[in-house]
Parts: C-alpha cells; sequence; structure tokens
C-alpha cells in the first residue's frame, strides 16, 4: 500500500493546489463515495483502523481547505516544506462558479469579437473585403477567402452564431442542394456577414442571387 | 512475440471463462492467432465455451510426456484462427502440479507460436493459480459488481503482491521481514507492511521490490454490470488501486449482464457469434479495441519469471 499518511490535502483530495471551493466539494463528495464505509469499490480492501485514518484524513483535508484562513496558512506551510511551488499556490483560485456547459471548448466571444475586429482594421484584409463588396455576385468561394485571410475557423463561427457546421459548408462551397430554406439562409448569410464585417443585407442579396443562377 | 492475457479473479463464477472464450473469438475474427489455454485443472470447461464436446488431446498429454512440445496438443475450434488448449481430460488429482510441472507448463506457454494467448485460471489463490497469473506483467483480473466479488478480487491482488514480494526477496529474507511485523496485524496487511519494513530497512532491495511492482499492468473487466450499481464503480476501483497498489492498474469496461448468456452456453455456442449486436457483445468488443490499444503503445510483453532464469 502505498502511504497514505505522507500525502498533502490537496493530494489527498486529488485537486490542484489552485482548485475552487466547488472543485474540492465536489471533490470531497467523490472521494466519500470511493472510501466511505458502505462504497462497493474499496469492499474489504483496508481494515477498519485504515479506512477510519483515510476517512479522518479526507475530513481534515475538507475542513483545511474550505475554509480561506486556515488554507492559507495550510498553503504557506507546504511551501515552506518544499512541497508545493509557490507559484501555483497564489495563482488566484477561482472563486466563480463553472459553466457547466462548453467548460473545455467555449470560444470567450469577447476575445473572439476584439481580435477579429483588430484583424479587419488591416489594410490587407479591407482591400480584399471591398473588392467582394464591390463585385456584382458573391460566391461562397468570396467568403470563405476572407474568412480565412481573417484567421476564423469555421468553429468559432458556429461557437458564437450557431449556424452549423454543414451549413457554413454549404455556404462556402455554393452547394445549393444542402443549403436550407431561403428564409433560414438570408438570415444565416446576414449573421455570417456581420462576422467579417461586410454589409449584411448586400452580402445576402448578391449571395442569393448568385446562387439562383448557379441553380439554372 | 505473443501477448499473454492470463484471467483470474479469485472468485468463481463470475465468468473468468466466458471472458476467455469471448475475448478469444473476438480477437481470431480480426485475423490474429490466438489460442485459448485452460488452466482451470480441476474444472475445465473453456472447451464447453467454444462448443466443443470431444476433445481428444489436451494438457494431460504435456504433463504425462506423451508429447514433447505444448504446440501438439493444441486443438483448433471451429471458429477460424481460434485454438484451444483443454484440460478436460485431465487426471482427477492434477488439480495440484507439482512445482516442476508448473514451470514446465510456464515455460512452454512463453514458446507458442500464437499471436494472443489467453489463460483461464481457476478459482481461488493457490499458488498454482497466482504463477500463471504472474507469468505475465498484464493479467485480466475479472470481477461482478457484489461485495463478495470485489472481496475476492482484492484479496486475488494481494495475494499476488504476497507471491511476488516472496518470489523477489527469496524464502529467508521474507520470513526475517514478516516476523517484524506479524505481531499486531492480520494476514492480508503482512503484505504491505513487509514491503514498507524492507523500504525502511533496506532501501536497496526495496528499490528493486518496487520496480518489480511496478512492472505489472493489471487490467480488469467488470462482468455482469447492472447500472443500478453506479456507472463509476469501475473508474473508482482503477483510481483506488493506482493510488493504493504499486502497479498500474487499468479498467478495461463493463460487461453488461445479458439473460442470453445462459442461452448461449445452452445451446454451445459463443455469446458473441450468436447474439454479436447485443449489449453485451459490444462492450466485450470495446475491451478488445482497448487491450489492442495498449499493445500498439506499450513495449512487447515479457514474462517476469522467464526474465529472471
Amino acid at each position: 500500500m502505498n502511504d497514505y499518511k505522507k500525502m498533502n490535502y490537496y493530494e489527498v483530495l486529488e485537486v490542484p493546489v489552485n482548485a475552487s471551493f466547488f472543485e474540492i466539494r465536489h471533490a470531497y463528495k467523490e472521494a466519500l463515495s470511493v472510501y466511505g464505509e458502505d462504497s462497493l469499490s474499496t469492499y474489504s480492501l483496508f481494515s477498519e483502523a485504515e479506512r477510519e485514518t483515510l476517512l479522518k484524513k479526507i475530513e481534515e483535508a475538507f475542513q483545511t481547505l474550505m475554509d480561506e484562513k486556515k488554507r492559507s496558512d495550510y498553503n504557506n506551510q507546504l511551501v515552506k516544506n518544499g512541497e508545493a511551488d509557490p507559484d501555483d499556490l497564489f495563482r488566484d483560485y477561482n472563486k466563480n462558479s463553472i459553466p457547466i456547459f462548453l467548460a473545455h471548448n467555449a470560444v470567450d466571444k469577447n476575445s473572439f469579437f476584439k481580435k477579429v475586429k483588430k484583424k479587419v482594421g488591416e489594410s490587407s484584409i479591407q482591400k480584399l473585403s471591398r473588392e467582394i463588396l464591390e463585385t456584382e455576385l458573391i460566391a461562397g468561394q468570396d467568403l470563405k477567402k476572407l474568412r480565412q485571410a481573417i484567421g476564423i475557423e469555421l468553429e468559432d463561427i458556429f461557437e458564437v452564431a450557431r449556424i452549423s457546421i454543414s451549413i457554413l459548408k454549404a455556404i462556402e462551397n455554393d452547394d445549393f442542394q444542402n443549403l436550407p430554406s431561403l428564409i433560414y439562409l438570408r438570415n444565416f448569410l446576414k449573421l455570417y456577414a456581420e462576422i467579417l464585417h461586410l454589409d449584411p443585407e448586400k452580402v445576402a442579396d448578391s449571395y442569393i442571387i448568385n446562387i439562383s443562377l448557379l441553380q439554372k | 512475440m505473443s501477448c499473454i492475457y492470463p484471467i483470474g479473479g479469485g472468485k468463481g463464477g463470475i465468468g473468468k471463462s466466458f471472458i476467455a472464450a469471448n475475448l478469444g473469438v473476438l480477437l481470431a475474427k480480426q485475423g490474429n492467432q490466438v489460442v485459448l489455454v485452460d488452466l482451470d485443472l480441476g474444472g475445465a470447461n473453456l472447451h464447453t465455451f467454444t462448443g466443443m464436446t470431444n476433445v481428444k488431446t489436451g494438457m494431460e498429454a504435456f504433463l504425462d510426456k506423451s508429447v514433447k512440445n505444448l504446440k501438439e496438443v493444441v486443438v483448433p475450434t471451429n471458429i477460424h484462427n481460434l485454438s484451444i488448449i483443454s484440460s478436460v481430460n485431465c487426471s482427477m488429482e492434477i488439480a495440484n502440479l507439482s512445482a516442476a510441472q508448473k514451470n514446465k507448463v510456464i515455460n512452454a506457454l512463453v514458446k507458442l507460436p500464437y499471436e494472443y494467448v489467453l489463460l483461464d485460471l481457476g478459482a481461488g489463490t493457490n499458488y498454482n493459480t497466482l504463477d500463471f497469473f504472474l507469468s505475465s506483467y498484464e493479467g485480466i483480473i475479472a470481477l461482478t459488481p457484489e461485495p463478495t466479488s470485489v472481496e475476492n478480487a482484492f484479496k486475488f491482488i494481494k495475494a499476488l503482491y504476497f507471491r511476488k514480494v516472496k518470489q523477489v526477496l527469496g524464502q529467508n529474507d521474507f520470513k526475517l521481514y514478516s516476523q517484524q511485523v506479524e505481531m499486531n496485524s492480520n494476514a492480508l496487511e503482512v503484505t504491505s507492511q513487509v514491503i514498507d519494513t524492507v523500504l525502511e530497512k533496506d532501501p536497496e532491495k526495496g528499490e528493486i521490490l518496487l520496480q518489480e511492482l511496478q512492472k505489472f499492468k493489471f487490467k480488469f473487466i467488470i462482468n455482469q454490470f447492472r447500472k443500478t450499481v453506479g456507472t463509476k464503480l469501475g473508474e473508482k476501483i482503477e483510481k483506488v488501486c493506482n493510488k493504493h497498489f504499486y502497479s498500474e492498474f487499468q479498467f478495461l469496461g463493463n460487461v453488461c449482464y445479458d439473460e442470453r448468456v445462459h442461452d448461449s452456453i445452452f445451446s454451445k455456442n459463443i455469446f458473441v457469434n450468436k447474439y454479436s449486436y447485443s449489449v453485451s457483445a459490444i462492450d466485450l468488443s470495446h475491451i478488445v479495441i482497448k487491450l489492442q490499444g495498449n499493445r500498439e503503445s506499450s513495449s512487447p510483453h515479457t514474462l517476469g519469471r522467464y526474465e529472471r532464469l
């Protein structure tokens, strides 16, 4: 058996040293469900005395880490003993609640729009958008070219505008068989154009004329 | 180099033979040369799982020296690429192999010219079972989601440790160290305390011991799984074992409980062939994928015992 007594409170609960209270509470519940007396997953693995020690340690860990004062004292002690890196410890732990959805791959909308705005300001991009708007008929290829020049992924557009990737691909490829009905298409085109900082009405009109010509 | 997967688990009736037979079929279906070896010498019935009623030759011929090479007692099954070494014809007393016979079998198993060698072990934790299990670093432990089975699985792991520690330390040292700790602990705690004591008193030897134990990559499968026990049981056991034992543990997956397993045994059909689209059969195929994933990423197997000889 690995020595449980040597583990620090963070290792006991298996959380990072800058874990939020939310994470600690969750980890505590998880630990109880594993080490609790009626847990199937550790049935008979530990003697009664061992289990008691384990549960006591888990309880201690929880009580210490959930108390701001006690936790910072404990952290200081860890640093003093060289068991923790102060950089990790004093990195602000997340006190806010954690969003349940898209926790991993959410696009931060604000920073995304800021990034696009900055990029669109560049002269090469402005020239490209001007060229596109000046043409009478706008094809999917033009939009794709501009999008790629700005450095936006289809996934980013999906995240901020909720237009499915397959529809975005159909738009860019002028694949009229897979395009949605006109009323939706118009709306999607406007949203797409807005992200690229193009005139939404103009893009929607020209694109739809182009696609209807292609269809014939 | 062949992959040897012993399948054990301490308790009887948890599906060791079922898992061995069905994993064997799935691996064979992919075009691998697979041999199933029934090492439950006193209670052999792996042949029944594969639908064979009359097995002409098997382990007994190798043990009584009527054939020299274990290869010669391999019998093909009805399934393409799948063969079996049965021990149905072994005599009533054969379950108690001598140490020499056991070593002879283990050494012969390593040399079998097959891509996968699956060893179906008996219940319990007698020395033969443990040594067969320890013949590979990647043994598979089967259990069912019941306290009795979980208990026996842990007991099995501890018995493996006990056996391994004894092997590495040698009889004398083990006695010496276990005398120091035996005062106030039950039999199960001895192993962990012996390891602790060795680490403390003789760090060099302790290091060797740890290295030996760390070579093991035990795997386990939860058979006859029912949703009511909580879907995370396997993950939890994996985590706990990795935290408290010195070896690596990997949870390969659950195999759902299915009434039709009994039907397939009655009709002497292999389950994954007869009900290939059932949930349990798909569970088994996921397990095979996970096993093979390991094989690609890790270095080829070497047998612990064989390496030391």
